[in-house]
């Protein structure tokens, strides 16, 4: 029996847009065809490798590593070899002919890593990312031969070398095929002096010609004594794919299907099987049985010296892994713990014995696996990025270690909140710890530079991940090679919502919103069905939205770098692969909402003098650092007012707690402590809220049930959240009172919980060791009960923890300080909502919204006082006042920082930190006023807000302020005339030019936007036809000396500053109210000057509709009518498995929360989806002392209601109001099922497609996060 | 000089190869095969059915002694060869 035939040249899916097969499928069909040895040689770089090498591993494979290269091509002047010249090719092909796309537009060959050849296989496919564009790596024979080690034997190089593959594709290939015979022979002698390690391949795909070229190159190789191996340049696994190939072929060239454009003729390029083979075999050689074998046989020796030994690239599965450690020039293990000896000092724990033993098993394990360096490393980082004035918080299990919280990695005290390192860190598990920083995220890119500076290119490199194809992306791809016009492609792609490529046909028949689109009979099938056949492929290379690699100067042999779209070095692993090959990674995410908070302190400091110390709690009277010069507020934990306001469901804005169903659930729990947010984060969860973990708690947290303990032991562990099981944190400490074994183990156990077979295998460790531990049979089987309905849904509380701290911030930001905090959320765009519900939300705190104004705006949201300051210092004093004199529940109203008149008790000044454990059992609710919180200041709208501005615009803008005239900012500002002509009708220059619009449209003699509309014109066609002279006769924007005002003051020729007189005041109509309003959200997307329903009030009154302000009021069951503009759309997860759409309407007196059932989506989808003005009907439902919901009954796009009423007249309202609901079919598709009966909707947490108006309005899941730009 | 034809004809096979065809009322013997390659059709250009790719056989065959060049086509979706084209 011959041995099995090894696929040297085989591309997966990680060869973008090229190949079409997972590394594992590859690897389980050679196990099912007996092989034992089998190649990855991907296109351009090694992505698939280490989960090649780990399948391989998996099924006892041995695995070889390659890599798929393109030959820059040579210069003609190059090309032919001295004293040879070529003759030139008839057909015109090579050189200067070479066509730009299909298999003919590029040279390549292929690389293979012998078995300790990986480090230079690294370090080759780096080099030719470097010297080649970016995504386009080009290598050359000198480069190869730089990377490919020394001569070894049988012609394959040395063992830790590389040796080149020339197949068809390759220089020599086509050489060969255009029966250059003697120019192959010189390009194969040049490769032979470049590279030790050289071989010839020979490829039959069974097209036209591709076995003449075989053989030919078989007798070059016979000839000039260089091995020949066979290969079958393997991209698909079945030959049906080749379609699917064809449209990659198509879609990464950019062309339309044409068979000119594709890499082959057949459909051959599959892996097959050894037989197969054999065949081909036969057939390139011959009848000849001794070539055949010969062929065979050193195919098969090429493939034994490049087998690897997995473990070498999977360094994790080692014992001890291999980890690939920073170096940081000195013993870590040392100075790690001195640096945690230092911290307890700083942090005021040198004397507490729990934080020592703490810190002494925290550091037995830490230096057990070797990890000190890692954490000095990460430690010197964030100590950077604070440097460097940037806001760093610890997110995650990281902040469950107290070794983060002494060197000052994060600011969550683990014993504080009874945090467990274990989840974090623990003995028994395999994996890497994970350290994760929030930084701001406008200054992520910052921290990076800084990182790299730091340590160099060499040691760090950022993690990559791949983007893979869904249903928009496959649609778009698959159209544009099937040649549709772009318009047609656009708008069949932006039909679907955010879903997977293989839910496309199933979509159209299961979603209301897509069966009304028609696309179904569009005749589209074949784009759809090729689409869904993408499903899932990877598309592009992006970088990961945070991981940094830390490591020493050997990174480059351990992970191939290339560079992302902003030219950071990036590895081509993901995550995943990152830690199978044992490299340490620190996540340092760009969080909005930390920018946010940035800026609203630094509006703090501008506008009202005032230094808030979000992260320093108030040093006690006695530690002698008292206020100096200038005002400092100190952010105290248990400030009852923002916990006042986060009860009343006032939320908009705030980190995390903001979205619909966290309004409800903050409603329902009245959090008064930063436990209780974090018990409020971790209840939010898919997990919990389908587990119905949320009811309990909540009514034990009310007094209204006794909490549930499984046993008296357990009461410790769950007394926090009165018996319920909402944090991983008591899943562990379950596990070890019931088993009397360690949180190491427990951590384990409780990784093992998450699948079916997972928690059978743990009762079965688990009910023994509980038993054997004294606990009887009934009390192990409710514990049991417990953790396997909730062990796998529960929530890290460290997570938690570190995420409750900016909520907390954000909110008590909002409360105090509500202008510039909502000036940092509109610059920075943390949250789910639109900009205009931000506006909203700040207008109903009290805050009027200004105008642009050109000499007013900034380049962002700028807070303005609209009296006078409000000292500080009394503000202070009137919060200690309240905390310590006034009994919670004092008179409403009086608030601080409204009425500065009335201080004068309690000149202390000091706040009173207790309180909470007063208020815990029985919150005290007390009366709060949204309306006041933010009295007295004004947002500014900024240049940066209009649609279509330039970066340099705005800075041009900003620079030049003041502003005389029209003509003055035309002429210094130079905005383009669009841009100019949008700061008219948004009224920027309303006030310079004293406008008044609203009112008469006609008013002679007064001068109106338009009429500056026109004057634009005017000074545009001047300046156009040359009449001045001056910076606008350059459209080029030089330096920014230019743009300040003295330099650039024109030396007008023809138009003074003055420019009045060419002006004709009134001689064109003033815009209304519903221009202005409607040229607002057009241009700054948001409705300035009135609320856009406010247009609507008559309608609404006498259509008898409720407004969010009077819900309240509303009687639970009744059915009623309201209106508002959408903000907010949201499918999540539900327990019953439906899709159930939550819809916010904004109807200028708050949020009105929506819920359609899959029953009624039959009719409202479309609707609810494709309208922004929404009229509803809907059922009251209590959700809260102060919270109400409606559950959706019918709905219709107001705007033609209003048309109707207008027409008509309000009977015929009425009347169609009134319409009997027509069933239509609800939402299809099967649910997915989980083990404890939650199910869930295959189109939850999808966006829905989305129509008109053209800036994005109002929020659709998922994302709430905002995207990261990389 | 090599004739087109485009004759259909009826092949005998063995493992997918052409052993013996009959064209024109004659048999022919297949002595050897020269050549075989293989073209995909292009399946977007057609309806819902995949068109299959189409075979082409280079053989040196003959009815008795004398021996020509032929070139046998065999389309997968149709189940069909043809005599393409004869160097005789």
């Amino acid at each position: 029996m011959a041995p099995p035939f090894p696929h040297l040249n085989v591309c997966s899916a990680y060869s973008m847009r090229y190949g079409t097969a997972f590394p594992g499928a590859l690897v389980s069909r050679a196990v099912e065809h007996g092989m034992d040895i089998l190649a990855l040689t991907d296109r351009d770089g090694l992505y698939g490798a280490i989960k090649h090498v780990r399948a391989c591993a998996e099924a006892g494979v041995a695995p070889v590593v390659g890599v798929n290269l393109a030959l820059d091509v040579p210069s003609p002047a190059f090309d032919p070899v001295p004293g040879m010249p070529a003759p030139r090719p008839r057909s015109g092909r090579h050189g200067g002919g070479r066509p730009s796309t299909g298999p003919e537009a590029e040279d390549r060959v292929t690389v293979l890593a012998r078995a300790k050849g990986w480090s230079r296989l690294c370090r080759l496919v780096t080099a030719a990312h470097h010297t080649g564009e970016r995504g386009a790596p080009k290598v050359t024979r000198e480069l190869l031969g730089t990377w490919a080690g020394g001569p070894g034997e049988h012609g394959f190089g040395a063992e830790d070398g590389l040796v080149v593959l020339l197949g068809p594709r390759s220089d020599v290939g086509r050489a060969v095929a255009l029966r250059r015979d003697e120019h192959a022979r010189t390009l194969l002698g040049l490769w032979r002096a470049a590279v030790p390690g050289v071989v010839i391949e020979l490829v039959d795909q069974y097209g036209f010609r591709d076995a003449i070229t075989a053989v030919r190159m078989l007798g070059l190789a016979e000839s000039m004594g260089v091995p020949a191996v066979l290969t079958n340049a393997a991209r698909y696994l079945d030959p049906v794919d080749h379609q699917v190939g064809d449209v990659l072929d198509a879609a990464r060239q950019l062309v339309p299907l044409h068979p000119r454009h594709l890499e082959r003729t057949t459909s051959h390029a599959y892996l097959k099987s050894t037989k197969e083979m054999w065949q081909v075999a036969a057939k390139v050689c011959g009848a000849d049985q001794e070539r055949v074998e010969r062929l065979l046989l050193t195919t098969r020796r090429l493939a034994e010296a490049c087998s690897m030994a997995p473990l070498d690239l999977l360094a994790l599965h080692n014992t001890p892994p291999a980890l690939h450690l920073p170096e940081i020039g000195r013993d870590p293990v040392p100075l790690l713990r001195h640096r945690a000896e230092d911290g307890l000092v700083t942090r005021g724990l040198d004397r507490s014995g729990p934080a020592r033993e703490r810190l002494r098993a925290e550091m037995e394990i830490i230096e057990k696996k070797r990890l000190s360096g890692y954490f000095i490393a990460v430690a010197g980082i964030t100590d950077m990025i604070r440097g460097m004035g940037i806001r760093c918080a610890i997110r995650g299990s990281g902040a469950g270690s107290l070794v983060n919280y002494l060197i000052g990695i994060g600011e969550v005290n683990p014993l504080e909140h009874d945090l467990l390192m274990e989840r974090f860190l623990s003995e028994g598990r395999i994996g890497l710890p994970d350290i994760d920083v929030d930084v701001e995220s406008a200054r992520r890119l910052d921290c990076y530079k800084a990182i790299f500076e730091r340590y160099g290119e060499a040691r760090v490199a950022c993690v990559s991940m791949m983007e893979t194809y869904r249903a928009r992306s496959a649609i778009r791809d698959v159209a544009g090679a099937m040649g549709l016009p772009p318009h047609e492609i656009d708008a069949i792609a932006k039909a679907f919502p955010h879903i997977r490529a293989r839910q496309i046909t199933a979509s159209l028949s299961d979603l209301p919103e897509l069966r009304e689109s028609r696309l179904g009979d569009a005749g589209l099938e074949r784009v759809f069905r090729l689409a869904e056949k993408l499903d899932g492929l990877p598309r592009h290379i992006a970088l990961h939205p945070c991981g940094v690699l830390i490591g020493n100067s050997g990174l480059h042999d351990r992970t191939p770098v290339e560079r992302s779209l902003l030219e950071f070095p990036m590895s081509q692993f993901d995550k995943d692969d990152v830690e199978e090959a044992g490299l340490l990674k620190l996540d340092v995410l760009g969080v909005r909402m930390q920018s946010s908070l940035a800026y609203a302190l630094s509006e703090i400091k501008r506008v009202d003098d005032i230094v808030v110390e979000l992260d320093t709690q108030q040093p006690l009277p006695g530690d002698g650092t008292a206020l100096e010069d200038h005002e400092v507020q100190y952010v105290p934990h248990d400030d009852q007012e923002t916990y006042d306001m986060i009860g009343a469901s006032r939320t908009i804005g705030c980190f995390q707690i903001e979205s619909p169903g966290q309004r409800e659930l903050v409603a329902k729990l009245e959090p008064r402590t930063m436990h209780d947010l974090i018990v409020d984060i971790s209840l939010f969860r898919p997990g919990p809220v389908n587990s119905d973990m949320v009811t309990p708690y909540l009514e034990a947290r009310h007094g209204w049930r006794q909490p549930y303990y499984p046993h008296e032991r357990l009461r410790e562990a769950l007394k926090e959240t009165h018996g319920v099981v909402v944090f991983h944190e008591q899943v562990l400490r379950i596990i070890e009172v019931m088993t009397g074994r360690d949180l190491s183990y427990a951590e384990k156990l409780r990784r093992t919980l998450d699948t079916p077979a997972g928690r059978e295998r743990v009762r079965k460790t688990f009910v023994p060791l509980a038993r054997a531990n004294g606990f009887d049979d009934a009390a192990v089987e409710r514990a049991w009960q417990v953790l396997d309905a909730f062990g796998a849904f529960g929530f890290c509380k460290a997570h938690a923890a570190a995420f409750a701290l900016p909520t907390y911030q954000s909110a008590w930001l909002k409360r105090h300080h509500a202008a510039a905090f909502f000036a940092g959320v509109l610059t920075h765009e943390p949250g789910m909502y639109p900009p205009r519900v931000i506006i909203d939300e700040a207008r109903q705190c009290g805050i009027q919204i200004l105008p642009l104004d050109i000499n007013k705006s900034g380049r962002d949201w700028r807070v303005e006082r609209l009296g006078p300051r409000v000292l500080a210092r009394d503000q202070a004093r009137a919060q200690a006042r309240d905390k310590t004199g006034d009994q919670p529940g004092d008179q409403p109203g009086d608030r601080a920082g409204d009425q500065p008149g009335d201080r004068t008790d309690d000149q202390s000044g000091v706040r009173v930190r207790v309180r909470t454990s007063a208020l815990e059992g029985s919150p005290v609710r007390r009366d709060f006023k949204i309306d006041e919180i933010g009295k007295g200041y004004a947002l500014r709208v900024p240049f940066s807000a209009i649609k279509g501005v330039s970066e340099a615009e705005v800075e041009r803008m900003v620079a030049g302020q003041p502003y005389t005239s029209l003509a003055d900012f035309w002429d210094r500002a130079r905005p383009s005339r669009p841009t100019i002509e949008r700061i008219v009708q948004v009224g920027g220059l309303d006030a310079l030019h004293d406008l008044r619009p609203g009112g008469p449209r006609w008013r002679p003699g007064e001068l109106t936007r338009r009429d500056l509309i026109a004057q634009v014109a005017v000074l545009d066609r001047a300046s156009a036809s040359g009449v001045r002279t001056g910076p606008r006769g350059s459209k080029r924007y030089s330096s920014p000396v230019a743009a300040s005002p003295r330099a650039a003051a024109p030396p007008s020729v023809q138009l003074p500053l003055g420019f009045g007189e060419r002006l004709v005041p009134g001689e064109l109509p003033e815009m209304t109210e519903t221009e202005m309003v409607e040229a607002e959200l057009e241009i700054l997307g948001i409705d300035v000057s009135r609320h856009i329903i406010s247009f609507y009030d008559e309608l609404l009154d006498a259509a008898g509709v409720v407004r969010a302000r009077d819900l309240l009021a509303q009687r639970n069951g009744a059915e009623i009518l309201v209106a508002g503009v959408k903000v907010a759309t949201q499918t999540p997860a539900v327990r019953s498995g439906q899709r159930v759409i939550f819809t916010t309407l904004d109807d200028s007196t708050g949020p009105i929360d929506l819920t359609f059932f899959e029953s009624v989506q039959g009719r409202c989808a479309a609707t609810v989806f494709g309208s922004w003005l929404l009229l509803s009907r809907g059922v009251v439902r209590r959700t809260g002392t102060r919270a109400v919901s409606l559950r959706a009954v019918d709905c219709w796009d107001l705007r033609d209601l209003d048309s109707l009423w207008r027409s008509q007249g309000i009977e015929a309202v009425r009347a169609h109001l009134a319409r009997a609901p027509e069933e239509r079919a609800g939402v299809g598709g099967r649910k997915i099922e989980y083990p404890n009966g939650y199910r869930l909707s295959p189109y939850s947490d999808v966006g829905p497609a989305i129509a008109d108006p053209p800036r994005p309005l109002w929020h659709a899941s998922p994302g709430s996060s905002g995207p990261t730009a990389a | 000089m090599s004739r087109l034809y485009g004759d259909p004809i009826e092949v005998w096979t063995r493992d997918g190869q052409p052993t013996q065809f009959v064209w024109r009322d004659r048999l022919y013997l297949v002595r050897s095969v020269l050549d075989h390659w293989v073209v995909a059709r292009e399946w977007w250009k057609t309806g819902d059915k995949d068109p299959g790719e189409r075979q082409f056989w280079r053989v040196e065959a003959g009815p008795g002694r004398e021996v020509g060049s032929y070139e046998l086509r065999y389309d997968t979706a149709g189940n069909g060869w043809l005599l393409l084209r004869a160097w005789d």
